[in-house]
């Protein structure tokens, strides 16, 4: 950086040309100014002292600790119940060849399974399905979506980036792109006894994409209708605000193993109940090697269970403290000086300096 | 040097250039063939000739060029042209970001600099303007007529008034004063404070009046213009006669017009074609050794992303795959097609290269570039601690490239005169005809420290040989080559010399009662009182007849006079041994008695001079004087035959007596330099001088004392002087170099064995300049260099310009430390251009030191507050910046590659566009700016409290590998942990209602938890809080809300979608709160453990003091100015108010130089001899016609 003029300009063009301005230097402007050039702003002086340094650590986990507990005892109190099918739902015979399974639409994918109720679980039970290995954040399927024309449908012609997935038959796909054509299209009924639990499918999606990402106006169009069928079909009399489904699809997940929201059970299932799931098993995981599973869960006022936060709070706020406590046996049992001229470096080796 | 040898009057001659020479400093440009004929008073008759006009421009760009020129310098930086080069790799399809990402910050980043480039050139554009409109009375039909500047033209007649400065080039043609000389200041040329005498030929002294003026045609001859300040050759037509021109008569642009009411002249080169104009050239800028080590930091960090790249690209060629068929992998996209994975694997290692270019800190050096802009402007060129409140002189910082430097220097280079002394002269002491007169007392005067009632007040009458007194007084008021200056009375005098010596000699005079006060060119007028009895006064006009020169090989110097009453003395003073040399014999008594003396007072650190004179007769002087004329006009070898010729004549001198001069040592230095050798810093005095009094100096600064071992290598022992005598070169070279390379092994090992005895003294080293000569040859550098760097203080005495640099290249290259040179004279300048940093001394000898220097201070004094305090600030806040720059990109990047591995190598990025573009110049630049600024570790009080905390500097001890790899460790923690902390704890459902976290909730807690972390972060390593911290750490938390609440809640036209809502979401579940008290907590916890056992276990020096003076107050300044609730005393408010009010500065600062013409000291460097002294020009050139009178007067 050159400064051909030195500073010797700024310096004078900043303030006070005259008498009058000089004389008035006790006003605040210039008083901070001369605090800045004189590098003399009032400041604070924190010296990581033992004392502050323990009381730090014991401050955060005193802090800590309770809320990993409640937080802890809130993701506690949630019952889930985890089942993985996509291998239990193949015929015996076809297991060894569970792709040509999926494959071959002419045999039934109906598979009844039954678990048993551990737990009360109170209304709202939330069901998911959880994909395993599967990559909704791989760079070309989340770009292969065209939000523009998910909320203004066939009017939006440009719709490159749904590539490729884009264009079937020589007319525009709507909703396009890899990610809708993937739709997720496995569907599960619940019975208790031979009473058929009712599922809620409304109300899954984030309200702001319902409401402001997927038109109300607009309706599937030439959808699924290409060589290949990717996933689920819609119904093209519904428009897209209203199929949720493919709402929670199209916000996709931040990692490879997922679970999203597929409805939920309005009743309370009563411990040891025996619930019959019939589902089913239309979407292929087995070329991939992916993982499906059903998920029934309550919820706490925190959401799922997820006794990580809780643990990490816990064990962070635990260790604080044991390092506080370490510390102030360090301090008790071998105190530094503290400030101790001793300890500098020209005064304790004074030979190599 | 073409140039040189080219020229008509070069008037030495083509000397040879040392083939060894390794310090250049500038060049003479090649003159173009040929010459401009110039019409005096004549436009039309130039106006063909097609002269440039006089308005000048030193502005780097104008309108049109602004943008190419100024965005080429900044696509010349290695980190711009990375970003370039990402930017356009980010418009490809193989990018993961949109082109804002990479664009956005470099766009910013270059705005900065440019804004600031341009700002710059405003200034100077201001400048030029102010200059170029400034008036100048110009002849126009009969009249002198005000006309700016710029609108003068090449032959027009100007008139300069006194103190005004000469708008270009001008030939000198007439002046008020009566014999046609005019004196000028050339302070803004060459730095030279003195007057120079300038004489118009007698042809054209008429040409004063408008009327007379207007009747002047002249026809000027003469070279193209170049940029010789000291050559100017032509012949000026007039009346059909051709009078030759020479430098005499050449008023240039830059100098001022003194004790002359005003001048005529006829312009000659105009605006950029003058000569002072064709001398500005760019000093070579210097770079700070942490920014080439940063450069290397840098490399690394390109080699890291380099290796994370390709661990990527393997990644994505395994992971490509035709079975995850919901990614539909065809051959459309050559990215994605399975079946040639070699290929994605080298797109993707493209894309994850856009995508990991933050690991590179673009804003790195545009940040670094400010705070060292704010610190160099704002701190150092207005700290009060460096304003030297009698010259009005702050110091200044003339570039801010090293600040950093300053805190890391271990070798300080010093000259002597000027810089440790104050080159104000006394005169002290002096013998006369044996007897030594002294007592001092307080100083009555400038250069005048003696009160002897045997000499004041004509006491001097009284004494037993009143006849040597009054030869004692003459010689010295005669004897001189000074220039009075003001009023012509003893009280208002002032004294122009070259040398201060000379002043305090003739001030001296003065005070004896023979004051000298007025010289042309050929008497000099003194007003003895005293000369028959007390009381009375009497004018008395010596007549010069000859001044024979002063320079370094005669080391003396000579004035023949005439007295009224017709008798011809030769004054002569100079060096004991050249004046002793020529002595006539007799009278041994008083020459052993002053030779005493002389020792005496050479011991005590004075420094002497040898007055002695002889009577001449006629006959001998007038067949010497034509020996000498001859001599003079002679073409080659002017200089040596002169020196010859005057040999002739001084000879057989008579002793008067001889003077002693104290050099006082600036105020403040021994403890100054006792303070800087605490701090670890050696210093080394390189001067000229003679050894005796360069040891006496060096005891007088306490840079030696009587504990430390000394080990002398001399030139003047009797061995070799004996070998001198036989003269035989190249026997003496051997001989010496085989003395000094004994005396390096002998001391080596002398020093080895001290090194590891107990008691450990310190060492000293004292060598002089011939021995140097010899100890600098390669093959014994390396002995000297081992020496040396063992020796705690080093003086160099009688040392040229030359070995000056050398010394200080050899420390600086052979043993990679950091130098710091500090001088003031022009001597210096080659010594402060080879040092890491160049501190010139803006005090007595002008201001070439300070053109070349990279800092200025007033008083070396200051020396203290700029290494030990702003130094040493301005390191610890480089370091700071440059490891937290590295630390949160990498911190940033390194989220964005674990994500990568989550994703098939897909390259798919985990945060928004416009979050990683902002993130480096938006969210997290201006607290580390602050820091930058307002950290300071202790206060600048206990900084010179305790020196030695500057060791720190000098160990480099915070910007080690070490450091480094501590800091990038805690970076890869922090970022595993922010990362799989938020994996882990969206995995599930986030509210009540079930709902789940998408790709873009998940990526906005993630960045909101770096933004705050990395924050949160600088606040750790903070020595002080200010308000300023809390504002902007808090701002930069804040803006990101604010930013990413407007963002999100806002439809853009472009792809946003993907955030839109995503905060409001987020903000709707307790998981987001929770979440972001954790990971900044958990992610730092290891730090602040660290933080603690360092400061526990292994303290830092700064640490420990700070704990020390932990609960004093923390007005820094506490030790000098008391800060009563940080209200200003008056005196600080005054000394504030001045420094801040306009200078009064001389219209040329601003243009003049960005470094002085060093042409005299390049030509003397290689023995070619410039005639300098531009009055000495004057007087040669007045003493042509001079001595035809003085004969006819015979």
């Amino acid at each position: 950086m050159e400064m051909d003029d030195g500073g010797g300009g700024a310096a004078s063009s900043t303030t006070a040309g005259n008498e009058a301005n000089s004389v008035s230097l006790r006003h605040g402007r210039s008083k901070v100014m001369y605090q800045f050039t004189q590098q003399n702003l009032p400041a604070c002086k924190p010296v990581l002292s033992p004392a502050w340094v323990i009381s730090i650590f014991f401050a955060v986990g005193v802090i800590f600790i309770p809320v990993g507990i409640v937080s802890l005892h809130a993701s506690q109190s949630v019952v889930e119940i985890v089942y993985r099918y996509d291998s239990e739902c193949v015929p015996g015979p076809l297991r060894s060849n569970k792709l040509a399974y999926i494959k071959n639409s002419s045999i039934p994918k109906n598979c009844t399974k039954f678990f048993k109720i551990p737990k009360h679980m109170k209304a709202p039970i939330n069901i998911y399905y959880q994909l395993d290995n599967y990559y909704q954040n791989h760079r070309r399927y989340v770009k292969s979506r065209n939000d523009k024309q998910l909320l203004h449908g066939l009017e939006y012609h440009d719709i490159g980036s749904c590539m490729p997935e884009d264009v079937n038959h020589g007319h525009p796909v709507v909703p396009c792109g890899l990610i809708a054509w993937s739709l997720f299209n496995d569907t599960y009924s619940f019975f208790r006894g031979i009473d058929e639990l009712k599922v809620n499918r409304k109300n899954i999606a984030w309200k702001s994409d319902r409401d402001h990402k997927f038109g109300k106006q607009v309706f599937p169009f030439n959808f699924q209708n290409g060589t290949l069928i990717g996933g689920a079909h819609l119904d093209p009399n519904i428009p897209l605000s209203d199929q949720e489904d493919l709402i929670v699809w199209m916000r996709t997940s931040a990692f490879p193993t997922f679970r999203k929201l597929y409805g939920r059970i309005e009743e309370d299932l009563v411990a040891d109940d025996i619930i019959t799931v019939k589902l089913l098993n239309n979407y292929n995981t087995y070329s991939f090697s992916g993982t499906k599973k059903l998920v029934l869960s309550t919820s706490s006022w925190l959401g799922g269970r997820n006794n990580f936060l809780g643990m990490a709070y816990i064990s962070i706020g635990s260790s604080l403290i044991f390092i506080a406590f370490v510390f102030m046996l360090l301090h008790i049992k071998n105190p530094r000086p503290y400030g101790d001229t001793t300890n500098l470096s020209w005064n304790w080796k004074p030979m190599s300096s | 040097m073409a140039g040189w040898r080219g020229s008509r009057s070069g008037g030495g001659g083509g000397g040879e250039v040392s083939p060894t020479r390794t310090v250049r400093l500038g060049k003479v440009q090649p003159q173009a063939p040929g010459h401009r004929t110039v019409f005096c008073n004549d436009r039309d008759a130039n106006a063909l000739a097609k002269y440039k006009g006089n308005s000048v421009s030193t502005t780097k760009y104008d309108v049109f060029t602004f943008l190419p020129k100024g965005l080429f310098e900044q696509f010349r930086r290695v980190a711009n042209l990375y970003f370039l080069m990402i930017s356009i790799l980010s418009c490809t399809p193989v990018s993961p970001v949109s082109p804002i990402t990479n664009v956005l910050p470099l766009t910013l980043v270059l705005l900065v600099s440019l804004v600031k480039e341009a700002w710059e050139d405003w200034k100077r554009f201001q400048n030029d303007m102010s200059i170029n409109n400034s008036t100048i009375e110009v002849l126009q039909d009969q009249k002198w007529v005000f006309i700016p500047w710029k609108k003068l033209q090449v032959g027009d007649i100007v008139k300069v008034k006194q103190d005004g400065f000469f708008p270009a080039d001008i030939l000198f043609l007439a002046s008020t004063n009566p014999d046609g000389v005019c004196y000028i200041e050339t302070a803004n040329l060459d730095g030279e404070t003195n007057l120079k005498i300038r004489k118009a030929f007698e042809k054209t002294w008429d040409y004063v009046t408008p009327e007379k003026a207007s009747e002047f045609k002249g026809e000027v001859q003469c070279e193209q213009p170049n940029n010789s300040l000291y050559t100017f050759t032509g012949n000026l037509i007039i009346n059909k006669q051709t009078l030759p021109l020479s430098p005499n008569q050449l008023l240039l642009r830059g100098c001022s017009l003194r004790n002359t009411e005003y001048i005529v002249g006829a312009v000659i080169f105009t605006g950029h074609e003058t000569k002072v104009m064709m001398n500005s050239m760019k000093i070579p800028s210097k770079r700070s050794t942490l920014e080439k080590k940063l450069d290397k930091l840098i490399l690394t960090l390109f080699t890291v992303l380099f290796c994370m790249c390709l661990l990527g690209a393997i990644g994505s060629g395994i992971f490509i795959d035709h079975k995850y068929y919901y990614l539909h992998f065809d051959r459309t996209e050559k990215q994605f097609d399975p079946d040639n994975k070699f290929v994605v694997a080298v797109l993707t290692f493209f894309t994850l290269i856009t995508l990991y270019s933050p690991i590179i800190p673009i804003s790195l050096y545009v940040s670094v570039e400010m705070i060292k802009f704010i610190q160099s402007t704002q701190f150092i060129n207005n700290d009060l601690h460096m304003y030297h409140a009698e010259s009005n002189t702050p110091a200044s910082a003339r570039t801010s490239n090293l600040n950093e430097e300053l805190g890391q220097v271990e070798y300080i280079f010093s000259d002597k005169t000027g810089t440790l002394t104050r080159n104000l002269m006394e005169f002290f002491k002096c013998s006369i005809g044996g007897e030594v007169k002294k007592p001092p007392s307080a100083a009555r005067e400038k250069g005048f420290n003696f009160d002897d009632a045997r000499l004041m007040r004509g006491g001097w009458r009284n004494e037993p040989n009143p006849e040597s007194c009054k030869e004692f007084f003459r010689c010295l008021a005669i004897c001189h080559t000074v220039l009075p200056e003001g009023e012509e009375s003893p009280e208002k005098i002032r004294y122009q010399a070259a040398s201060p010596d000379e002043s305090a000699l003739v001030v001296a005079a003065k005070n004896f009662g023979f004051f000298f006060y007025k010289r042309s060119p050929t008497t000099i007028h003194v007003r003895e009182s005293h000369v028959e009895k007390m009381g009375k006064v009497q004018d008395v006009p010596y007549e010069i007849l000859n001044v024979l020169e002063f320079n370094s090989t005669r080391k003396r110097q000579s004035v023949v006079c005439r007295y009224p009453d017709g008798r011809l003395v030769l004054y002569c003073k100079g060096a004991d041994t050249v004046i002793y040399e020529r002595l006539a014999d007799g009278d041994n008594d008083l020459k052993r008695i002053s030779r005493e003396h002389l020792e005496q007072f050479g011991a005590s650190g004075l420094r002497t001079l040898c007055l002695a004179y002889r009577d001449l007769s006629p006959d001998l002087y007038d067949s010497w004087n034509e020996k000498y004329i001859q001599a003079k006009s002679s073409l080659r070898d002017r200089e040596k035959k002169l020196d010859e010729v005057a040999e002739l004549i001084e000879k057989e001198l008579i002793l008067i007596g001889c003077t002693a001069i104290e050099d006082k040592l600036q105020e403040g230095v021994p403890a100054c330099i006792e303070t800087l050798s605490r701090a670890g810093i050696k210093i080394w005095v390189l001067t000229g001088d003679k050894m005796e009094t360069a040891i006496n100096i060096a005891y007088a600064c306490k840079l030696i004392n009587n504990s430390m071992k000394q080990f002398i290598i001399s030139s003047e022992t009797d061995a070799i002087r004996d070998i001198e005598d036989r003269g035989d070169q190249v026997e003496l070279a051997r001989f010496m170099k085989e003395t000094v390379k004994n005396d390096l092994k002998r001391y080596n090992e002398e020093a080895q064995q001290y090194l590891h005895s107990v008691s450990r003294p310190k060492l000293a080293l004292v060598i002089d300049g011939k021995c140097l000569m010899y100890a600098l040859d390669p093959s014994l550098r390396v002995m000297l260099l081992n020496l040396s760097l063992n020796c705690s203080a080093v003086v160099c005495c009688r040392v040229s310009p030359l070995q000056k640099a050398q010394v200080t290249s050899l420390v600086k290259k052979g043993a990679n430390r950091i130098t710091l040179s500090i001088g003031d004279g022009a001597n210096d300048v080659s010594m402060i251009q080879a040092a890491h940093v160049g501190v010139g001394i803006s005090g007595q000898e002008g201001m070439q030191a300070v053109m070349a220097s990279d800092f200025s201070i007033a008083q070396f004094r200051f020396l203290t507050e700029l290494l030990l305090v702003h130094g040493r600030w301005s390191y610890h806040r480089i370091c700071k910046v440059v490891t937290y720059f590295f630390y949160k990109n990498l911190t940033f990047t390194l989220t964005q590659f674990w994500f990568t591995f989550q994703t098939g190598f897909s390259g798919q990025r985990f945060y928004d566009d416009w979050f990683q573009s902002l993130y480096n110049v938006i969210f997290t630049a201006l607290p580390v700016i602050i820091i930058g600024l307002f950290d300071k570790d202790v206060n600048a009080h206990l900084s010179k409290k305790y020196p030695e905390l500057y060791k720190e500097g000098i160990r480099n001890s915070f910007f080690k590998w070490r450091v480094v790899a501590t800091w990038a460790f805690f970076a890869i923690f922090q970022s595993l942990v922010l990362y799989y902390f938020i994996v882990a704890s969206s995995s599930r459902a986030v509210n009540s209602s079930g709902k789940m976290f998408g790709l873009w909730d998940v990526s906005t807690m993630g960045f909101t938890c770096v933004v705050v972390t990395v924050n949160l972060r600088l606040l750790m390593m903070c020595n002080t809080i200010t308000r300023w911290h809390h504002i902007s750490v808090g701002g930069s938390i804040l803006f990101w809300f604010i930013f990413v609440f407007i963002y999100s809640g806002v439809v853009l036209p472009k792809d946003q979608e993907n955030i839109y809502f995503v905060i409001y979401v987020l903000m709707s579940t307790v998981y987001f709160y929770l979440t972001l008290l954790l990971v900044p907590v958990a992610a730092l916890f290891c730090d602040f453990v660290y933080l603690g056992l360092q400061r526990w276990f292994f303290p830092y020096d700064y640490q420990i003091v700070q704990e020390i003076h932990r609960y004093e107050d923390d007005s820094s300044r506490i030790g000098l100015l008391e800060i009563g609730n940080n209200d200003l005393t008056p005196d600080e408010a005054r000394s504030y108010a001045i420094m801040q009010l306009p200078g009064q500065k001389s219209k040329h600062t601003g243009f003049a130089f960005d470094s002085p013409g060093y042409e005299s000291f390049f030509a003397s460097q290689a023995g070619v001899f410039a005639p300098h002294k531009a009055w000495d020009v004057a007087r040669r050139a007045s003493m042509r016609s001079r001595p035809k009178i003085s004969q006819r007067k015979n």
